[in-house]
């Protein structure tokens, strides 16, 4: 690349600079302080040469500055010039989307997520309690599997105990299906920029699996006898509609740029000149004589 | 000619260069009276790389006397004075003293001042520091110790108590080592004092806290953390010189004092000590890795913010060098994790100067080979760092040649390199001259292969068990072939050190014109002629972003467009 920066000079004029004026003087107390010291470890004489150096160089070092400090003028010549370029200006290079085709450049909100897992949790409601009207005749059945898991009831409860309206295990099946339909639906969210087209696959499939994954890995630990009792096949459709449900909110809600399109540092907050987007209207900045920083 | 100069603040200097014709002795008074602050930093690198070469012969000497088991090349107690006064002089006498020099001299340019906001305070601090040195020297010929005249320092740069009591340390050599370094301690405060108030008072328009090259923000934050650190020293010092002249009792076990006080007292100075000259290294580092790899630096304000925390950090390790004394369970834990916290910011840095140099066009050049070297040891050093930070780990190494390793690795692993690299960047400027690229690079890989053949070797002397400090050794230990590679480490890097010599002396006579930017640099010391006027700027400079320099040569293409 061939460059020709251009000075168009005007004429030269001369100044003065005022610079402060050499002096032996810091030297002499410095000397002073170190022979003040070495008396201790030689004699007490070269203390006493030195005290007398400290006095004199303090004495010398007060007349440089006070009244006025004594400073010497350097002339010197100066030339002002104009500054412009020929410099050939290089084309950059635009970044299109085909540049970052391996990553999605719009994804669904985290918060989508979260709120499929609401839905969904509510939809599963209904296939689990048609489970337990159509086995057990008893929609607490359901109900209370899940809540004994909490409550931890003894090793040897009846099937007509599990049937039975318990208000404890109510309120620990709603608590547990609420914490647990929430923190399903967070995992979903952060799973999506993975899987971005595809969302209500990723909820009926991905999302089932990894649930009841979750729960025949723990219950087998809370609770064994209720594990035993649990219907998988029955448990595995009720999260198939919690899945649809939730990868259908999911869909309804519109997608968002994803930030892994930008640069690592502009994603930290980090300034990177020559990298960062460029504002080609700004100009350097204009400081007034009294503005010094 | 000065007509070469780049057009600061519009404007060009075109004053005549003046010539010198001062005799011998009109020269020399003129650097004794001096004031100029590119004088000054050049008397105190001058100063530190001349005790560079003492304390690098003190070291040959000791790896001489430990090449192999019982040696005796030197007399027990002169072995004592020469670890001491190695540690002494490379930390006080060349590690502050470069530092100080390389500050002196570039601060002002860098911020577009014409000098320091103290000048007489600043030679006051340097011929301070310089006459502390001479008289800690000064007791190989006049000091009276435990083995009579001529007697240096012996206890240790450390100089724990109680062995520094009247009782165990007769005569005045550790006086000279208090005395001396008290003297030396308040040259540092003095020029800690103007770096400050030259950083905060006298840059030039449009240079404002952020836009300062990270050299500067290198050197104003290691002149706090030098405030806050020699005054315990000096006061822990002027204690010791208490005891052992006025019978105080500080440190004196026996009297109702502690030994524990001075361990505290010296490592609350001596752990950030090391900061103090590693981050003026990162400074340097940060200057030279984004010129040779011809890209702005990564991450600009998080360089600062790690820059600060290291120093916040490093006020609250210290006694992490204590495991062994026996603190509490809780005090243990403390300095554990306070010391592994020091592994963030400085990951920080590794990761933005290697995200620098990542995609750049490197240019591998002298100064660039010294700062890959100080990149990859130092990441080495801060892992034997937090090997060392846990304590159970620490309580088997402690005063173990692993230790020795550890520290090596900082001190000359990382602030040597990085001197040498700073010394081969700014030299041109200095004088005029560019350094020999064939004898640096000589210099380069001499150095860097003496470094790993010694100090990657001590990591295992350290393992087996070899304590740190001894005279000499059994031969049936299992570390005889190995204190042979070492010492032969140290004599490769006294051949690569006597290279750099020769190279400053010949490149100063004979180099190759530097013209006024050798490099294509951009901070504002380039802009000036070299060897810069007396009066550094013509015109004060205004600068818009954090390169000026960029900014004049690429005027179609400013850095300020794209800095907030």
């Amino acid at each position: 690349m061939t460059e020709t920066t251009q000075h168009k000079a005007g004429p030269a004029h001369s100044e003065t600079i005022h610079l402060p004026a050499p002096t032996a003087w810091p030297i002499v107390l410095a000397l002073g302080c170190a022979l003040a010291a070495a008396g201790l470890v030689t004699s007490l004489w070269v203390t006493a040469f030195g005290a007398v150096l400290m006095v004199s160089g303090c004495v010398g070092w007060f007349r440089q500055v006070l009244p006025h400090e004594a400073h010497e003028d350097v002339p010197v010549v100066v030339q002002p010039v104009t500054i412009t370029t020929t410099r050939r200006v290089v084309r950059r290079l635009e970044i299109g989307p085909e540049h970052r085709a391996h990553l999605p450049v719009e994804t669904y909100p985290v918060t989508s997520g979260i709120k499929g897992g609401i839905a969904g949790g509510i939809a599963m409601i209904f296939p689990a309690l048609a489970y337990g009207l159509i086995a057990q005749h008893s929609i607490w059945y359901p109900v209370n599997l899940l809540g004994g898991a909490g409550v931890g009831p003894s090793a040897h409860i009846t099937t007509a105990e599990i049937a039975a309206f318990h208000w404890s295990w109510l309120v620990v099946a709603i608590v547990i299906h609420t914490v647990t339909c929430l923190l399903v639906g967070l995992l979903y969210g952060a799973m999506l920029p993975m899987l971005p087209t595809r969302p209500v696959l990723l909820g009926g499939i991905l999302a089932p699996l990894l649930w009841t994954g979750l729960l025949h890995s723990a219950m087998g630990v809370i609770n064994p006898a209720l594990d035993a009792r649990i219907q998988w096949g029955w448990f595995v459709v009720s999260q198939v509609f919690f899945g649809v449900v939730a990868g259908l909110v999911v869909a309804r809600e519109g997608k968002i740029k994803t930030s892994r399109g930008l640069p690592f540092f502009a994603r930290m907050g980090i300034e990177a000149p020559g990298l960062m987007e460029s504002n080609p209207n700004a100009g350097p900045p204009e400081y007034s004589d009294e503005e010094k920083h | 000619m000065a007509d070469q100069t780049l057009p600061i603040a519009g404007t060009v200097d075109v004053t005549p260069p003046r010539r010198s014709t001062a005799m011998l002795l009109e020269w020399l008074h003129g650097w004794v009276v001096t004031v100029d602050h590119k004088r000054l930093g050049i008397l105190y690198l001058v100063y530190g790389i001349f005790f560079l070469l003492v304390a690098g012969a003190e070291a040959i000497a000791i790896r001489i006397q430990l090449a192999w088991p019982g040696m005796h090349f030197l007399s027990p107690e002169l072995y004592n004075e020469m670890f001491t006064m190695h540690g002494t002089t490379m930390v006080f006498l060349v590690g502050m003293t470069i530092i100080f020099g390389f500050a002196n001299y570039l601060v002002p340019l860098m911020i577009g001042a014409r000098d320091m906001a103290f000048p007489r305070l600043n030679a006051f601090s340097f011929w301070m520091t310089a006459f502390g040195g001479l008289l800690i020297y000064y007791s190989f010929i006049g000091g009276f110790g435990l083995y009579g005249m001529g007697a240096a320092p012996d206890v240790g740069w450390w100089a724990y108590a109680p062995l520094t009591a009247k009782a165990f340390s007769p005569g005045h050599a550790t006086d000279y080592w208090a005395l001396a370094l008290i003297v030396a301690g308040f040259g540092t405060l003095g020029t800690a004092i103007n770096v400050i108030a030259t950083t905060l008072s006298m840059r030039c328009r449009g240079m404002t806290l952020l836009r300062m090259p990270l050299f500067v923000w290198l050197m104003l934050v290691t002149s706090g953390l030098t405030l806050i650190t020699i005054t315990p020293l000096t006061a822990a010092q002027i204690m010791l010189v208490i005891d052992r002249y006025l019978g105080g009792h500080f440190f004196d076990t026996q009297a109702g004092g502690s030994a524990v006080v001075w361990m505290h007292f010296f490592w609350i100075f001596g752990h950030p000590e090391v900061y103090v000259l590693v981050m003026p290294a990162f400074g340097i580092a940060s200057e030279i890795i984004p010129v040779f790899s011809r890209k702005a630096i990564f991450g600009y304000p998080a360089m600062v913010a790690a820059s600060v925390g290291i120093a916040f950090v490093s006020l609250g390790v210290w006694a992490h060098h204590m495991f062994t004394v026996g603190m509490t369970s809780v005090g243990n834990a403390f300095f554990v994790l306070s010391t592994m916290l020091v592994g963030i910011p400085t990951g920080i840095k590794i990761f933005n100067w290697v995200a620098t140099i990542w995609g750049g066009k490197i240019r591998f050049a002298t100064p660039m080979l010294f700062c890959l070297g100080f990149l990859f040891q130092f990441l080495i050093a801060g892992l034997t760092g937090i090997m060392l930070s846990v304590a159970p780990w620490n309580w088997q190494l402690h005063n173990s040649y692993f230790v020795i390793a550890h520290f090596h690795y900082v001190l000359v692993g990382a602030i040597v390199f990085n001197v040498f690299a700073g010394i081969y960047y700014w030299y041109p400027k200095v004088t005029g001259r560019m350094l020999s690229e064939t004898l640096g690079k000589w210099h380069f890989w001499l150095f860097f292969i003496g470094f790993h053949v010694t100090f990657d070797t001590m990591h295992f002397v350290g393992f087996l068990g070899m304590p740190r400090s001894i005279y000499t050794y059994e031969p049936d230990r299992g570390w005889n072939h190995l204190n042979f590679i070492i010492s032969m480490g140290g004599m490769i890097q006294a051949i690569a050190v006597l290279i750099f010599a020769w190279n400053l002396v010949h490149s100063y006579l004979k180099g190759k014109k530097a013209g006024n930017d050798p490099w294509d640099a951009w901070t504002l010391e380039w802009a000036v002629p070299s060897p810069p006027p007396v009066y550094n700027f013509a015109a004060d400079p205004v600068v818009h972003s954090r390169r000026p320099l960029w900014d004049l040569k690429h005027p179609e293409d400013p850095d300020w467009k794209y800095e907030a």
